[in-house]
C-alpha cells in the first residue's frame, strides 16, 4: 500500500506539471487550422549545377530563409524534406502570389565575357548580329555586398562590392577585356553590357538600369536579393496549398465539438458498463488527456486537423487497456478471489495483451512516421504518443486508484463492478503454477 | 469438467458460416476493385484524388445556397477559359459553428495542375465571383503529377513494410502460424474497406486521398490489437488447459472470454469516431468513415476469422502428425 501512495503523489505531481505546461505554453497549430500558405519546392538542376548536393540544398535553404524573413511575416518556416525539396510554410499569408514571386526568383547574377575568334574579334550571331557571350566568369558568390546608389546623372544604380577572390577575378577579367564589352546578367537576362575602358582593380562595380533605368523599388529589390544571396539553383513549385482563416477557425470549432461529444460518450459508456471501476477509468482518461496535451506542447507537435482526429481517436483506444484489465478483474472476482488479489491478477494477466497489442500499433506508427510526409507524419506522431501515454496511465493511474479505492477486503458489493452476487464463485477455475500464485498473493 | 466459462459464440462449430459471411462481405468489393482497375484511366482499384494523380482543388465559400443551374453555368464558363472537364462539387451545411462566417455552401473545383496566382486561377476566381454571391477562395491545394506518383509508391512501401514488421513481431512473440493467420485477417479487413471505397468510387464518385492511406494503416494497428488479445488468451489457455482440452475447445473458450473486451473496445473507439464523423471537419469525413468501417470489420475478423484460421491450421497439422503414427502401428 505504501507503494501505491507514492504512485498517487507522482500522478498528482504529473497532473499539476501538465496543467502548468498546458496553461503556459502556446499550442502550435498547423496551417490548415490557422490559415496560411504552404509551398513545396523542388530544386532543379541547371547546366552549371548538374547535381543537387547537400551543400547546394543548404545554400538554397539559407538564401530562401533570408528572403522570406524580409517579407515581414512572422514564424515562416523553411524545412528541407528529402534530398531536393524545401517546404515553406507561411502562416496567415494567403496571398501566395507574393510568396511565389519571392521564392521563384533565383537572383543569379553573373558577369560574362564576349566570345572571341582566333583573331581576338568578337563573334556575333550571323542572323541577329548580337554578341555571343561566354559561360559566366564571375557569379553572385564572389560578391561581398550590394547597395543602392546613384550615378552622376541621378539615375539609380546598384553598387557591388566583391570579396577578395571576386575582386581578383574581376580585375583579371576587366584587364583582358579592355576596349571590349562585358555583359552583366541577372536572372539569366542581360541587364547591361558596358564597354570596359580600363581595368577595374578596386573590387567594385556598378549596374545601371540599362535603357529604361531602375526605379527605386526595382533597385531596392535587387539589392535585397543580392544581399540575401542568390539561389544556387532554380526551383519548381510541386505542391501548394492555401487555407483561408475562416475555414481554419471553423475546423477548430468543429474539432472541439467532436472531441467533447466523443469523450462524453466514452465516459458515459464506461460508467454505465463498469460502474465504479469505470469512474476510475474516466479519471485515468482525464489524466491521459492532460499528459498527452502537455507532451504535444513540449515536443512541440504541430496540431493539424488529422492530428486532432488522431488524438480524439486515441481517447477511444486509450480506454482499451482499462477494459482489458476490468474484464480480467471481473473474471477473477467471479472465480471468488478477494479484491486485492483479483485486481493484481487482473493487471498482471492483462499486461501481456496490452503490451503486445500496443507494440504492433506502435510499429505501424514508426513506419508511417519515417515514410510518410506532412499530414501522415503528424498523424503517426500523435497516435504514437497517445498509445505510449495510455499504456502508462493504465498501469499507474488506474492501478493505483483501484487499490486505493477498493483496498484489500472481500468484495462486499458486487454491483460496484456490475456483477451480481449469484455470479461470484461460478467463474472459471484458474490453475496457476505455484510461482504465479505467490506473485498474485493467492492463499489456498 | 473444466469449467472455463459458458460458450455463447461458437467459432469452430460454425466454421462454414463464418467463411461464407466473410466471402459475402468481400466479394462485391473485390468485383468493384477489378472493374475499377480495368476501366479507370489510372488503373487503380479505387478512384484516386489529386494527392496521387496531381492536380488542383480550389474551394470557394459563398453565401448562396448553390443550385444545380448555377453549377451548370459555372461548368460552361470554366470550359470557355480552358479548364477542361473540371469536377465540381458542392459541400453544403458547412455551418455548425455559431459564428456566422457568411458561408452557406462551398463549391469545390478539381482540375489539372495550376499555380496559385497564375492567370488561370485569377480567371477562375473572377468567374466564381460573378456567378456566386460573396464568393471567396477559402482553400487551394495543388499537387504536381510526379509528386502524386511518388506518394502512391511510398504509401505502398509503407503498407508492405508495416505488414512485414507485424509478421516478424507476432512470430517472435507467438508463432509463425499465428502471425500468418493475423496477417490474413488484416488482408481481409483492408480488402473490405478498400472494396467499400471502390464501390463508393463507382457509385458516389468518392476519391481517396493521402489520409485514406493513413486510415488503412490505423485500421491495421487497431485490428491487429483485437486479434492479438484473442491470441494472447489462446496462448495462455493452451498453457493451463493444453493437455486436457482439444485445440478447438480452447479456441472457442478463449474467444468467449475475450469477446466482451473486443466488443467494448471497438464500441468506445466507434463512439469517438462517430462524434468525429458527425461533428468534425469536412476534410476528415471520408478518413473517419474508413476507420469506422475498419473498426467494425476488424472486430469481426479477429473474433471469428482469425481464430477460425488458427484452429483450421492446427487441425490440419495434428491430422498430418497422426497419419504416420497409425501407419507405424
Amino acid at each position: 500500500m505504501k507503494n501505491k501512495l507514492i504512485w498517487f503523489w507522482v500522478i498528482v505531481c504529473l497532473v499539476i506539471a501538465s496543467v502548468i505546461v498546458i496553461y503556459k505554453k502556446p499550442t502550435k497549430l498547423g496551417l490548415d487550422l490557422v490559415g496560411g500558405s504552404r509551398i513545396l519546392l523542388e530544386a532543379r538542376t541547371t547546366d552549371t549545377v548538374r547535381e543537387i548536393t547537400p551543400s547546394v540544398m543548404s545554400n538554397l535553404k539559407y538564401a530562401i530563409e533570408h528572403r522570406v524573413n524580409n517579407m515581414g511575416v512572422e514564424e515562416i518556416s523553411v524545412a528541407q524534406i528529402g534530398d531536393k525539396r524545401l517546404l515553406v510554410e507561411i502562416p496567415g499569408e494567403t496571398d501566395t502570389k507574393k510568396a511565389e514571386e519571392i521564392l521563384g526568383k533565383t537572383a543569379q547574377l553573373d558577369f560574362r565575357a564576349p566570345k572571341l575568334d582566333e583573331n581576338g574579334e568578337i563573334v556575333r550571331d550571323k542572323t541577329t548580329g548580337q554578341i555571343i557571350w561566354e559561360q559566366p566568369q564571375i557569379t553572385g558568390e564572389d560578391l561581398k555586398s550590394a547597395s543602392i546608389g546613384s550615378d552622376p546623372s541621378g539615375e539609380f544604380v546598384v553598387s557591388l562590392e566583391f570579396n577578395a577572390k571576386g575582386a581578383t577575378k574581376f580585375a583579371q577579367l576587366t584587364q583582358k577585356l579592355v576596349g571590349k564589352p562585358m555583359a552583366i546578367f541577372y536572372e539569366g537576362e542581360m541587364r547591361t553590357a558596358p564597354n570596359i575602358n580600363e581595368p577595374i582593380l578596386g573590387g567594385k562595380a556598378q549596374i545601371s538600369g540599362g535603357d529604361g533605368g531602375f526605379d527605386s523599388q526595382e533597385a531596392q529589390e535587387m539589392v535585397d536579393y543580392l544581399n540575401a544571396g542568390a539561389l544556387p539553383v532554380p526551383s519548381d513549385i510541386i505542391e501548394e496549398s492555401q487555407v483561408g482563416p475562416t475555414l481554419g477557425a471553423d475546423s477548430i470549432a468543429k474539432s472541439k465539438v467532436a472531441g467533447i461529444v466523443g469523450v462524453a460518450l466514452v465516459m458515459l459508456f464506461m460508467l454505465f458498463y463498469y460502474r465504479l471501476p469505470g469512474l476510475i477509468a474516466n479519471l485515468a482518461l482525464v489524466v491521459y488527456g492532460l499528459i498527452v496535451f502537455a507532451i504535444f506542447k513540449i515536443v512541440p507537435v504541430t496540431l493539424t486537423l488529422a492530428g486532432i482526429a488522431a488524438f480524439i481517436l486515441s481517447i477511444g483506444m486509450a480506454v482499451d487497456a482499462n477494459i482489458l484489465i476490468f474484464e480480467r478483474t471481473k473474471e477473477e472476482l467471479r472465480a471468488g478471489r478477494n479484491l486485492f488479489t483479483a485486481i493484481s491478477a487482473g493487471f498482471d494477466r492483462a499486461w501481456t495483451s496490452i503490451f503486445d497489442s500496443n507494440m504492433t500499433t506502435i510499429i505501424s506508427c514508426v513506419i508511417l512516421y519515417y515514410l510518410g510526409s506532412g499530414v501522415v507524419q503528424g498523424f503517426a506522431l500523435t497516435l504514437g504518443i497517445g498509445i505510449l501515454v495510455s499504456m502508462f496511465t493504465a498501469i499507474t493511474v488506474t492501478r493505483t486508484f483501484m487499490h486505493i479505492v477498493f483496498g484489500t477486503g472481500e468484495l462486499k458489493y458486487p454491483a460496484l463492478f456490475g456483477l451480481s452476487k449469484a455470479e461470484i464463485g461460478k467463474g472459471y477455475e484458474a490453475t496457476e503454477t505455484k510461482r504465479e500464485k505467490a506473485r498474485f498473493g493467492i492463499l489456498d | 469438467m473444466f469449467n472455463i466459462g459458458k460458450n455463447t459464440v461458437h467459432v469452430v462449430k460454425y466454421r462454414i458460416l463464418w467463411m461464407c459471411l466473410s466471402a459475402v462481405l468481400l466479394l462485391p468489393g473485390i468485383a468493384a476493385m477489378i472493374y475499377s482497375t480495368i476501366t479507370y484511366p489510372t488503373h487503380t482499384p479505387v478512384k484516386v484524388g489529386i494527392d496521387y494523380t496531381g492536380g488542383t482543388i480550389l474551394q470557394y465559400g459563398t453565401s448562396d445556397n448553390v443550385t444545380n443551374k448555377q453549377l451548370a453555368a459555372t461548368r460552361e464558363d470554366l470550359a470557355k477559359i480552358g479548364v477542361e472537364n473540371p469536377y465540381i462539387q458542392v459541400i453544403k451545411g458547412n455551418k455548425i459553428t455559431k459564428e456566422d462566417n457568411g458561408i452557406n455552401s462551398i463549391v469545390s473545383i478539381r482540375t489539372h495542375f495550376i499555380k496559385e496566382g497564375s492567370e488561370l486561377s485569377k480567371n477562375i476566381s473572377s468567374i466564381m465571383s460573378s456567378n456566386y454571391k460573396n464568393s471567396s477562395l477559402i482553400q487551394f491545394t495543388s499537387v504536381g503529377a510526379t509528386l502524386g506518383k511518388e506518394l502512391l509508391q511510398k504509401s505502398m512501401i509503407a503498407l508492405a513494410l508495416a505488414l512485414l514488421a507485424m509478421i516478424a513481431y507476432i512470430s517472435f512473440r507467438f508463432k509463425l502460424d499465428y502471425a500468418i493467420a493475423a496477417i490474413l485477417g488484416l488482408v481481409h479487413d483492408i480488402l473490405f474497406v478498400i472494396g467499400v471505397f471502390s464501390l463508393l468510387g463507382i457509385f458516389c464518385n468518392v476519391q481517396i486521398d493521402n489520409l485514406f492511406m493513413t486510415a488503412i494503416l490505423t485500421i491495421l494497428g487497431f485490428s491487429i490489437n483485437d486479434t492479438i488479445v484473442t491470441f494472447d488468451r489462446i496462448r495462455e489457455n493452451l498453457r493451463y488447459y493444453g493437455k486436457k482440452m482439444t485445440f478447438g475447445e480452447i479456441v472457442d473458450a478463449s474467444v468467449n472470454q475475450t469477446i466482451a473486451r473486443s466488443v467494448n473496445t471497438s464500441l468506445t473507439t466507434f463512439l469517438t469516431l462517430l462524434a468525429l464523423y458527425l461533428f468534425g471537419g469536412s476534410t476528415t469525413k471520408d478518413f473517419v468513415f474508413a476507420i469506422m468501417l475498419g473498426v467494425v470489420v476488424g472486430t469481426y475478423s479477429s473474433i471469428f476469422f482469425c481464430s477460425m484460421l488458427v484452429d483450421f491450421w492446427e487441425e490440419r497439422k495434428s491430422k498430418q502428425k497422426q497419419q504416420p503414427q497409425t501407419q507405424e502401428a
